[in-house]
């Protein structure tokens, strides 16, 4: 069976895009597991409604528009779960069918498919039910064994609920179903590195350079809080790293993951939201055409002779 | 007092370049947003053309609100003062650069004749009116929101340059596809929404 | 004249055929910004409409007497007049239609539609088809954006003109009623509409043959 890969041609290894989704479903399985764990049931009925309606709507458009059903390449798999995994554990169950069909057809399909989309699916997903239902996608609640009773209804540690290192780092506060546990993410990174299915540049310097905002602008928490809260380490390794919507050089990549940076801490100091992971790396994805328009190696290139050539001249 | 109004001046640029963007949240300025933004050097140049005659016009109406239509009583005759104002100033404009710069009129001459009808133009100096701001917060109301346009136009013409390779349905190009494309940029700039 | 245009095409033409929302896509600004309730585009619709018919009569009662080069402005002088009389006459009567329509009244004089009709139609043609091209084109804008006023409350607020339609069960998708929505759901429709064209279009070519 040939299955078509048609991802942005930076992809260096010769993994078809099954092998690569493959890879990334199980480096999301540790963060989807803690999530089920820690929300119950419900976050379990959201992460499968999400892939199911994701598939089913990639299925369904391919049909109708007369095109190769493409649904075994697992994106829309990923996609739907990768939604799933933004919205906090007991969303409503519509939710997920909902997200998961626009970020399908609408900001993938609509686009071209696989490979054309100039936004990160299921990020846009996030950011329009944010917008649609804002009380539903920012009601949190305490991991159901936290306090002995279920549904504990809370702010997050960026709106003030007040946890250990510890337990942020295990993924015991409230938030999205993906974002809370940190060691289920870093075991998710380290899985990724290891099969080369994304690289560490994109990660650690959106990290970093959010480290080095949130030092310069004073949080209102202190650093480790910042780091281990909300979702920016879920954003930096699944989210910015989406091979259609991040630039293609090292230098452009370096670019766009400090602006990720910088836009998260911005936000999360001054904004509206508490969060602002979900618009850095969205902001960035519009910006990436361009840094993928000015910066390459071969163009730079160019830039220089003809700068020498008219000093010559 | 100075550092004070230079915060002021900071503020009032986020405000108008990120949070208020004109194009992604007031919806002025669509016609040249998604007419010329098919190439990012002609979407440079047109947001800069906007930039240059959004402030001026800023200038010349609120001073002929400011000295002439409100003290004699005349504010009805804004909207029609407000048009000729920009009509005659983009035609000035024009030839005084072909005059005095034709390197700039080269680049930036073409869009001039479109910007008459930009609706940004008017619709800042209307803002400007009944925001009730003074001369200067006007000029700098329309230079900084023309900033807004042109951050919008540009980074609208770098996804569609991408775009172009992309395979969007028949029944999409062009305009349709351009204005959800539009939609989608307005839902990552609602994040700035709340910064000032 | 040669040959006078029949009144009722010219009627339709700005209804179908050259749709100013749907087929040319002029005026855009005015579309989004209103199109977040049904009653805000059909004030818009109507104020438009005013505009046009009063300024495509005017236009063309005068279009032997404006010199060439001068008619471009001498055309926004008289769309200005009719813009400020609505703005007057909403002021005066309608005043909350007025305040939610905001400063979107005085932008109808830069909609592209009724200049465009002015240039296009009203100074080649005699006064009355003038009148009848500004009704067809104010109806055809009115229709459109209505609908797409129609989709946009009916998902962001679950009602059509502020009477509810979905019920209290329905939780509205806010975001259709704000600035991203209103482009997406423009974007949608005018592609929707493409397909709708096309297939007609279709329809008759086939009948044709």
């Amino acid at each position: 069976m040939s299955l078509h890969v048609s991802i942005a041609p930076h992809v260096h290894s010769k993994d078809s895009t099954a092998t690569i989704m493959r890879d990334v479903l199980i480096a999301l399985l540790p963060t989807t597991l803690v999530g089920v764990y820690c929300f119950g049931l419900n976050a379990a009925l959201l992460c499968v409604l999400g892939v199911a309606a994701a598939v089913l709507s990639e299925y369904a458009y391919q049909k109708l528009t007369g095109q190769k059903v493409r649904i075994n390449d697992l994106s829309a798999a990923v996609t739907g779960l990768l939604l799933a995994l933004n919205l906090p554990g007991n969303a409503p169950w519509w939710m997920p069918v909902v997200g998961s069909f626009f970020a399908i057809v609408l900001v993938k399909q609509l686009f071209g498919g696989i490979g054309d989309n100039f936004m990160n699916p299921a990020l846009t997903a996030r950011g329009v039910l944010l917008a649609s239902w804002p009380v539903k996608m920012t009601a949190w609640y305490l991991p159901t064994f936290c306090k002995g009773v279920d549904a504990v209804s809370t702010a997050t540690v960026l709106g003030g609920y007040e946890a250990s290192a510890m337990d942020m780092f295990l993924g015991f506060i409230p938030g999205t179903i993906g974002e809370v546990s940190k060691v289920a993410i870093l075991i998710g990174f380290a899985y990724m590195l290891l099969r080369k299915v994304i690289s560490w540049r994109i990660p650690v310097v959106m990290m970093a350079s959010f480290a080095l905002c949130a030092a310069l602008f004073g949080m209102e928490q202190d650093m480790v809080t910042s780091l281990l809260s909300g979702g920016i380490l879920f954003g930096a390794v699944f989210m910015a790293t989406d091979y259609t919507t991040c630039p293609m050089s090292p230098v452009g990549q370096y670019i766009y993951a400090v602006g990720c940076g910088v836009i998260i801490a911005v936000i999360r100091k001054w904004g509206s939201y508490a969060e602002g992971v979900t618009y850095g790396i969205l902001i960035m994805n519009i910006v990436t055409p361009l840094i993928d328009k000015y910066v390459k190696i071969p163009v730079y290139g160019q830039e220089k002779a003809k700068k020498e050539a008219k000093a010559n001249a | 007092m100075e550092t004070v109004s230079c915060g002021n001046v900071l503020l009032f640029l986020v405000s108008c370049v990120l949070s208020n963007n004109f194009i992604f949240s007031r919806f002025l300025g669509c016609c040249p947003f998604l007419g010329v933004s098919s190439k990012v050097e002609t979407a440079a140049g047109m947001g800069m053309a906007v930039t240059f005659v959004m402030g001026l016009a800023s200038l010349f109406t609120s001073l002929v609100y400011q000295y002439v239509l409100f003290p004699l009583g005349l504010t009805y005759l804004s909207t029609i003062s407000f048009i000729l104002i920009i009509a005659s100033l983009v035609q000035f404009v024009e030839m005084f650069l072909k005059k005095s710069s034709p390197a700039l009129y080269k680049s930036l001459g073409i869009y001039l004749p479109l910007i008459t009808t930009n609706c940004a133009v008017l619709g800042v100096a209307t803002i400007n009116v009944s925001a009730q701001y003074d001369i200067l917060s006007s000029v700098l109301n329309g230079v900084f929101s023309a900033l807004g346009f042109l951050l919008a136009i540009v980074l609208m013409a770098g996804v569609r340059e991408r775009l172009e390779t992309s395979h969007i349905p028949e029944a999409f190009k062009g305009f349709p596809i351009g204005l959800f494309t539009a939609g989608l940029m307005a839902v990552a700039f609602m994040g700035f929404s709340g910064l000032v | 004249m040669r040959n006078k245009p029949k009144l009722s095409s010219v009627f339709l033409n700005g209804i179908i055929t050259e749709n100013p929302t749907f087929r040319l896509v002029l005026g855009i600004c005015p579309t989004i910004a209103v199109t977040s309730g049904l009653i805000n585009a059909i004030g818009m619709g109507a104020a438009a409409t005013f505009v046009l018919v009063g300024s495509n009569f005017v236009i063309s009662l005068l279009r032997n007497v404006i010199p060439d080069k001068v008619r471009i402005p001498c055309f926004i002088v008289v769309i200005c007049t009719f813009v400020t009389l609505v703005q007057m006459l909403l002021q005066a009567f309608i005043p909350s239609l007025y305040a939610s329509l905001g400063m979107f009244i005085p932008l109808i004089v830069v909609n592209c539609i009724i200049l465009a009709r002015a240039e296009a139609f009203a100074s080649k043609n005699g006064p009355v088809a003038s009148a009848v091209d500004g009704l067809g084109m104010g109806i055809g804008f009115t229709l459109a954006i209505s609908i797409i006023a129609i989709v946009r409350e009916l998902l962001g607020t679950g009602c059509i003109a502020g009477i509810p339609i979905f019920g209290a069960g329905y939780d509205p998708m806010l975001i259709t009623i704000l600035a991203p929505g209103g482009f997406m759901v423009f974007g949608l429709t005018l592609g929707v509409a493409n397909i709708i064209m096309k297939r007609s279009e279709n329809k008759k070519a086939k009948e044709a043959k």
